[in-house]
C-alpha cells in the first residue's frame, strides 16, 4: 500500500477545509503580493505577469486532476495545453501515474511545482486550486464530485457522472448549493451526432417522435480470484464505497473493455457499456430529441423472439427505443411531410470543444453545455434500461420523487450502501 | 428446485464463474409476483447465510437480500454488521422496510467502533432514518471527529426541524472543523424549502448567512434566503 507522497495537510472525511472557501485563494495571494511590493523589492517572473497569448498568472484557472488512466491523461492534456489554466497537481491511488503525470506537468512549465496526492482529499483541501477534473472509475464520482463542491471546487467529471439513480440528486443539489460549475464529460454528445442533431433541429423532420439507441452490455458481478499485485497502488482507496474484493488486474484495468477485462465491465464500478457508451448515445439521443431537461417517465421491457429491446416514453411524447430490433443507432423517426420552425442548436461557449466550455463558463459562471443536471439526466436513462434488463420487466418512473412507482424492488435498487468509511 | 438453484454457493469464492449462481438470478426475478416463492427463497437466503459458506458468497446473499428480503431476514443480518461481511449486510438492512433494520443499525451505530461504527451510522443515514436522529444527535459530540462527521453527514440526510434542530448546537461547539455540520444544515434547509417550511429553513440560511461564515457558506446561505424569498412570492 502506498502512502500519500505529499503532505499538505491532514486528510478530513471530506477536506472541507476553511481555507477551502474562505481563505485566501491564489488571486487573493497575488493580489496581497502585489500591495507588498510597493513597500518591498519583488521580483516577478514574466510567466506571473503573462503575454500576448498567455494570461497574468492571477487570471489563469489554477487546476488539479484526480484519477489519471486512459480518459484522466487525455482530459489532463487538455487542460495542460491552455494557457489560462496552471495545472498545478494530481491525485492517483497508483505510484507510477502520479509520477508520470509530475514529469508531464513539470515538463510543460519547466519547473518541480507539481505536488502529486495519494488521497483526493488532500488535493480537494488546496485553497489555490480553482476547479479539478475527475476522471477515477464511475464508483468514485459522486463522492468526489460532492466533495469538491464543498470546498469551493469547480468540476469537470467524466461520464457516466453517476453509478446510481439516488448519486445524481445530490451531484446536482450540491452544485447548486456553492454554486459550482460541474460540467459532464461526454465530449461525443455535441461532436459526435451532428448529422443528426442539424436537420431534427432545423425543423426538417418535423414532430420528432423515436430515436433509437443500440448500445450493452449489462454490467457484470466481478468475482475475479486475487492475483500478486505487480504495480504500487492503494487497494482499499481504489475501492474507495464499493465493497471489497481480491486485487486483480482486469477488475481494476482502466482499458475500453467492457466484457470483462476492465472495471467498467463490473456491476461494482460501472453500469457496463450501457452507462459507459451509454452516456455518449443516449446523451446524443436526448439531446437530437431535445430532452435534456426531462427523465423518462416510463421504460418499457420486452422479450421478444428478436432479443430483449426497451422503450423509454417521455411526458413530451417523444420515445427512446433501446436496441430494438432492425433498428440502427440513432435511427430516428420524424414526421413525415411536415416541417417545424427551427431552433438554433446549443453550441460550446469558449474555444477548446467541452474542456473550452467549461474552462469558459469557470470564468463566467455560465452553465456549461454538459451541465451536471443534463449528464444526469442522460445517467437516469442508462440506470432505468439497466434497472429494467435486471428485473426483466416495465417500471414507471416519478421523476419528482426520484422513486418508483409501486415497484419496491426496483427502488431498493436506486443506490447502494457504501463500504465504511465512505458515505455521500 | 430452490435447493438446485442454491447447491451452487455452497463452494462459492473468488474465481467460481458467477454464472452458476444463475437459478438463484432467475428466482429473485420470478418472485416478484409469487408471494409463497419470495418466502421460500428468503428462506433459503437466510439458512445460507447461517451456513458455513465463503466471504464472497455472504456478500452474496445479501445482495440478494437487499433485493428480497424482510423483517425475516433481519436477526441474521445483524450478526455481521461487525464482521468482514458488514458493508453487504449493511446495504442489505438500509433497504429493508419496517424499524427491525432501523434498530439494528443505530444500535450498531451506538455500540460498534471504527469505521464499523461509521459504515452504521452512514446506513442510518442513507436510510433516512427519523427515529435515528437523537441517536445521531449525540454521536455529533462523540470524541473522534471522524465520528462526529459522519453523524453530522447522516443528519443532513434524514433533514427536516429535529436534525436541523441536533445540528445547531454542534455549530457553536467546540473550535474543529465545522465544513460538514454547515453542509448537513444546509441540506436540512433544502429539505424544510422542499416541504414548505419556509420560515424553518430562512432560520437556518439565516444563521449561516453572518460574517463570521467563510464566503462559500456565507454566498451558499444568501442564495438559501433568495429561494425563501421566491418560494414566499409564489
Amino acid at each position: 500500500m502506498t502512502q500519500p507522497s505529499k503532505g499538505h495537510s491532514s486528510p478530513t472525511t471530506d477536506a472541507k477545509a476553511a481555507g477551502g472557501n474562505g481563505g485566501a485563494n491564489r488571486r487573493q495571494f497575488l493580489k496581497a503580493a502585489g500591495a507588498a511590493a510597493i513597500s518591498t523589492p519583488l521580483i516577478i517572473t514574466s510567466s506571473a505577469l503573462g503575454s500576448a497569448d498567455r494570461p497574468a498568472a492571477s487570471d489563469r484557472i489554477v487546476m488539479g486532476g484526480i484519477g489519471i488512466g486512459n480518459m484522466g491523461r487525455g482530459d489532463q492534456g487538455a487542460f495542460l495545453g491552455r494557457n489560462d489554466v496552471q495545472y498545478v497537481a494530481v491525485s492517483d491511488v497508483r505510484e507510477g501515474r502520479r509520477e508520470e503525470s509530475k514529469t508531464r506537468i513539470d515538463g510543460r512549465y519547466q519547473n518541480k511545482d507539481c505536488q502529486t496526492y495519494n488521497d483526493f482529499r488532500e488535493l480537494l483541501a488546496r485553497p489555490d486550486i480553482d476547479a479539478v477534473h475527475v476522471a477515477t472509475p464511475d464508483h468514485w464520482h459522486a463522492l468526489i464530485v460532492i466533495a469538491a463542491c464543498r470546498n469551493g471546487k469547480d468540476v469537470y467529471c467524466q461520464k457516466p457522472e453517476t453509478l446510481t439513480l439516488r448519486e445524481g440528486p445530490m451531484m446536482i443539489a450540491a452544485a447548486r448549493r456553492y454554486g459550482r460549475v460541474v460540467s459532464g464529460g461526454s465530449q461525443r454528445v455535441l461532436g459526435d451526432y451532428r448529422s443528426t442533431v442539424d436537420p431534427v433541429w432545423a425543423g426538417e423532420l418535423g414532430t420528432l417522435r423515436s430515436i433509437n439507441v443500440n448500445v450493452g452490455p449489462l454490467p457484470q458481478l466481478c468475482n475475479l480470484p486475487e492475483e500478486e499485485m505487480v504495480e504500487k497502488i492503494d487497494w482499499n482507496m481504489w475501492l474507495g464505497p464499493a465493497p471489497w474484493g481480491p486485487y486483480n488486474s482486469k477488475r481494476c484495468s482502466g482499458s475500453y473493455s467492457i466484457n470483462g477485462a476492465s472495471w467498467r465491465s463490473f456491476f461494482d464500478y460501472s453500469g457496463g457499456g450501457m452507462t459507459d457508451w451509454g452516456a455518449h448515445h443516449f446523451g446524443g439521443a436526448t439531446f437530437i430529441c431535445d430532452v435534456r431537461g426531462l427523465q423518462p417517465i416510463s421504460v418499457d421491457y420486452n422479450d421478444t423472439a428478436e432479443g430483449k429491446w426497451l422503450e423509454y416514453h417521455y411526458p413530451n411524447g417523444v420515445t427512446i427505443t433501446h436496441n430494438k430490433p432492425h433498428t440502427g443507432n440513432m435511427q430516428v423517426t420524424g414526421t413525415p411531410g411536415e416541417k417545424i420552425a427551427p431552433k438554433p442548436v446549443p453550441m460550446y461557449k469558449g474555444w477548446g470543444g467541452i474542456y473550452g466550455d467549461f474552462i469558459e463558463c469557470v470564468k463566467t459562471r455560465e452553465t456549461p453545455f454538459r451541465d451536471i443536471e443534463r449528464a444526469v439526466n442522460t445517467c437516469v436513462v442508462c440506470h432505468l434500461g439497466n434497472i429494467a434488463y435486471r428485473l426483466r420487466r416495465s417500471l414507471k418512473w416519478d421523476a419528482v420523487a426520484q422513486q418508483f412507482i409501486g415497484d419496491d424492488e426496483a427502488n431498493r435498487m436506486v443506490d447502494r450502501g457504501r463500504r465504511e468509511p465512505w458515505q455521500l | 428446485m430452490l435447493d438446485q438453484a442454491f447447491e451452487p454457493l455452497k463452494k462459492y469464492d473468488y474465481g467460481t464463474p458467477i454464472s452458476e449462481l444463475q437459478g438463484i438470478e432467475d428466482a429473485v426475478v420470478a418472485a416478484h409476483d409469487d408471494a409463497a416463492l419470495r418466502q421460500d427463497l428468503e428462506q433459503h437466503l437466510i439458512a445460507s447465510l447461517e451456513s458455513d459458506i465463503s466471504r464472497d458468497a455472504k456478500d452474496y446473499v445479501c445482495r440478494k437480500l437487499a433485493q428480497v428480503g424482510s423483517p425475516a431476514a433481519v436477526p441474521t443480518l445483524s450478526k455481521l454488521v461487525s464482521t468482514e461481511n458488514a458493508h453487504l449486510a449493511r446495504h442489505a438492512l438500509e433497504r429493508i422496510p419496517g424499524p427491525e433494520a432501523a434498530a439494528v443499525l443505530t444500535t450498531a451505530a451506538v455500540e460498534l467502533t471504527g469505521k464499523l461504527k461509521i459504515g452504521a451510522i452512514a446506513s442510518v443515514g442513507a436510510r433516512g432514518e427519523a427515529s435515528g436522529v437523537a441517536t445521531l444527535a449525540g454521536l455529533l459530540k462523540d470524541g473522534d471527529p471522524a465520528v462526529a462527521r459522519s453523524a453530522a453527514m447522516s443528519l443532513g440526510l434524514i433533514g427536516g426541524v429535529e436534525a436541523a434542530a441536533a445540528l445547531q448546537p454542534a455549530l457553536q461547539a467546540g473550535s474543529g472543523d465545522k465544513s460538514l455540520v454547515i453542509d448537513a444544515l444546509l441540506e436540512c434547509a433544502e429539505s424544510l424549502l422542499r416541504s414548505g417550511q419556509t420560515a424553518e429553513a430562512k432560520a437556518i440560511y439565516a444563521s449561516l448567512a453572518g460574517d463570521q461564515q467563510p464566503r462559500l457558506v456565507r454566498l451558499a446561505a444568501t442564495r438559501g434566503l433568495l429561494a425563501c424569498g421566491a418560494q414566499a412570492e409564489a
